[in-house]
């Protein structure tokens, strides 16, 4: 493809993201964690639902699901359940986190985690372990990003020259608006990819069948390739158990940009209204997964499966169209790679070095921006470059992790009793689990091996929660006014509070 | 600690619990299996149709709980 259209459609987005990012500020000081950090507790509706739809949705959407839908076939649609359950998980508990950060200060997850436990060394491990999946997350980002500009650009942007690019725009919005900076940009990203991945999928189902049915699709799959309409899969690698745990472990892994998230609304309200709506948005995979089906009788012969979108848009779509998909690619990788460096940097910042270097929170507020630098350039950017195979392991494990973190969340929604060496005991045998499971031997059974880690990680915090001393009365009692305002129970007995 | 466990105090947060509990249900084996059939509903595999159905009820079950907060004034 020698058009110039692709590469200018794709670059004219990045610069619309950047106005936008920049734009964000109005003229706001964002050396305050508060404000760059969750966004002054500001955002509405609509705002809140296309920033969590936005983050939610990466490049996975647009390469990695359709290729799923290439090389298994339906399985590929437990991601959609899981993001639906993640808003119901948003409805319950986000209004809670609002409130915590509302009422306590709170600007990250960890440091929830501290006060709840009255533990900075548990708030400070948090952080630092979650920061190994959220790297981990926005380096594939990354990489995802600089592979759209190579493409788009017929080679011309090398993956290493890709990867300076995405992080320099990101950081110069990033570190002038921050949080409301994420919010804007996803908002115009949600829509963009909405609209993109409709456009695509639909002209796609028009130059393969001759009509807009998705109908004439399916039809020939199910006569040529049935095995691809149920599990197993058409790889029979996706099991009933590996489809249910992955769910479950998914819905439960409260990763700290979702935190963040809640925090930036400006109401418990406007948390539960954003997320009531929120699984709308899961229609934008349907089409883009079309167009995986169609790959499987049009490229049959395909080397790389998460290819196939950008393979048959190249061979068959209008070149603006391949421009909007470059562009709507670019805007769903994005949109999830700022989100996670956000969160490292004002993790880091806030529940690592401020308790250890005892810094004021003005000092930490200017540190968390500043610190977004050498976290883009010293250590996303030459992993993004280096593209190790260990990748995604490191992934894996991490997410894996945040899974374990569950009984600190437990402990600070529905058990008053739970201990902090209770939560330590259990994330540190849930992680051991999770690594042997995920790199020793993977998936025993079928079975995730975050679902492996939480069956042990569990009954470990409760014993040694009732075996150790409890959080401070005081404490518990203030958290439990808000996960609980209308009165803790006895096996489901109202009792007093 | 006397108090053992948040859980609903009141009939409709036992129901929302219980439909909260239903959908997940619904998304997950046993029931994904008896949806795992190669055919087509309204031209879509029955997969596929029974995952957006599970998606859109979340939004009919989230509807239902704003109604039940927001009546008993419940934040």
């Amino acid at each position: 493809m020698n058009s110039p259209w692709p590469l200018l459609i794709t670059l004219t987005y990045v610069a619309i993201a950047m106005v936008i990012g920049l734009r964000a500020k109005a003229g706001r000081s964002m050396n305050s964690l508060e404000e760059w950090g969750v966004a002054g507790r500001s955002m509405g509706p609509v705002t809140l639902y296309l920033l969590i739809a936005a983050g939610s949705v990466s490049a996975y959407t647009f390469m990695g699901a359709p290729g799923w839908a290439y090389s298994k076939g339906v399985a590929v649609f437990y991601v959609a359940i899981y993001l639906a359950y993640l808003a119901l998980i948003a409805w319950y508990f986000g209004p809670k986190v609002w409130q915590f950060g509302e009422q306590f200060g709170h600007v990250t997850q960890a440091s929830a985690i501290a006060d709840r436990y009255q533990s900075p060394a548990l708030g400070a491990l948090a952080a630092l372990v979650m920061a190994i999946g959220s790297i981990a997350y926005a380096v594939l980002q990354t990489i995802g990003s600089a592979y759209i500009l190579f493409v788009m650009s017929g080679g011309l942007i090398p993956i290493w020259l890709g990867v300076v690019l995405v992080l320099a725009c990101i950081a110069v919005y990033l570190y002038a608006s921050g949080q409301r900076a994420i919010g804007r940009t996803n908002a115009f990203q949600g829509v963009l990819m909405l609209i993109v991945a409709w456009a695509v999928g639909l002209w796609a189902v028009h130059s393969a069948t001759g009509g807009l049915s998705f109908a004439g699709v399916f039809e020939r799959i199910q006569t040529e390739h049935s095995e691809f309409l149920t599990l197993p899969g058409a790889g029979g690698d996706m099991s009933f158990s590996f489809w249910t745990t992955s769910i479950i472990v998914s819905m439960f892994s409260f990763m700290p940009p979702v935190w963040t998230q809640w925090m930036s609304a400006s109401s418990a309200r406007t948390i539960r209204r954003s997320a009531t709506w929120l699984p709308t948005y899961y229609v934008v995979i349907l089409p883009m997964v079309v167009v995986g089906f169609i790959g499987i009788f049009s490229l049959p012969e395909l080397a790389r499966a998460d290819t196939v979108v950008l393979e048959y848009a190249m061979q068959h779509l209008p070149v603006v169209l391949v421009g909007l998909l470059g562009a709507g690619t670019l805007a769903a990788s994005m949109s999830s790679s700022e989100p996670f460096i956000h969160s490292v940097s004002l993790s880091l910042s806030k529940d690592v070095l401020q308790p250890v270097l005892k810094l004021s929170n003005g000092v930490t507020g200017k540190l968390a921006r500043l610190l977004i630098l050498p976290i883009m350039f010293l250590v996303v950017a030459p992993l993004a470059i280096a593209e190790p195979g260990s990748l995604v392991m490191i992934l894996l494990v991490g997410l894996g992790f945040a899974s374990q973190v569950l009984p600190a969340f437990i402990g600070m929604f529905f058990w008053p009793r739970a201990s902090r060496l209770g939560v330590m005991a259990g994330i540190v045998v849930g992680f051991l689990i999770t690594v042997a499971f995920t790199t020793l031997w993977p998936h025993p059974m079928g079975i995730h091996a975050g679902f492996w880690g939480l069956m042990l990680n569990l009954p470990v915090f409760v014993a040694v929660s009732l075996m150790t001393p409890a959080t401070g009365a005081e404490v518990v009692e203030r958290f439990f006014r808000i996960a609980a305002p209308r009165g803790f129970t006895q096996r489901g007995r109202r009792a007093v509070v | 600690m006397r108090r053992l466990l948040v859980l609903p105090t009141s009939r409709a947060g036992w129901g929302l619990l219980i439909a909260f509990l239903a959908l997940v249900l619904a998304g997950t084996w046993p029931v994904i299996g008896w949806v795992n059939r190669a055919t087509l509903v309204m031209g879509l595999p029955l997969l596929v149709v029974w995952s957006y159905l599970v998606i859109f009820a979340c939004v009919v079950v989230m509807l239902i709980g704003n109604h039940i907060v927001e009546r008993d004034d419940h934040e």
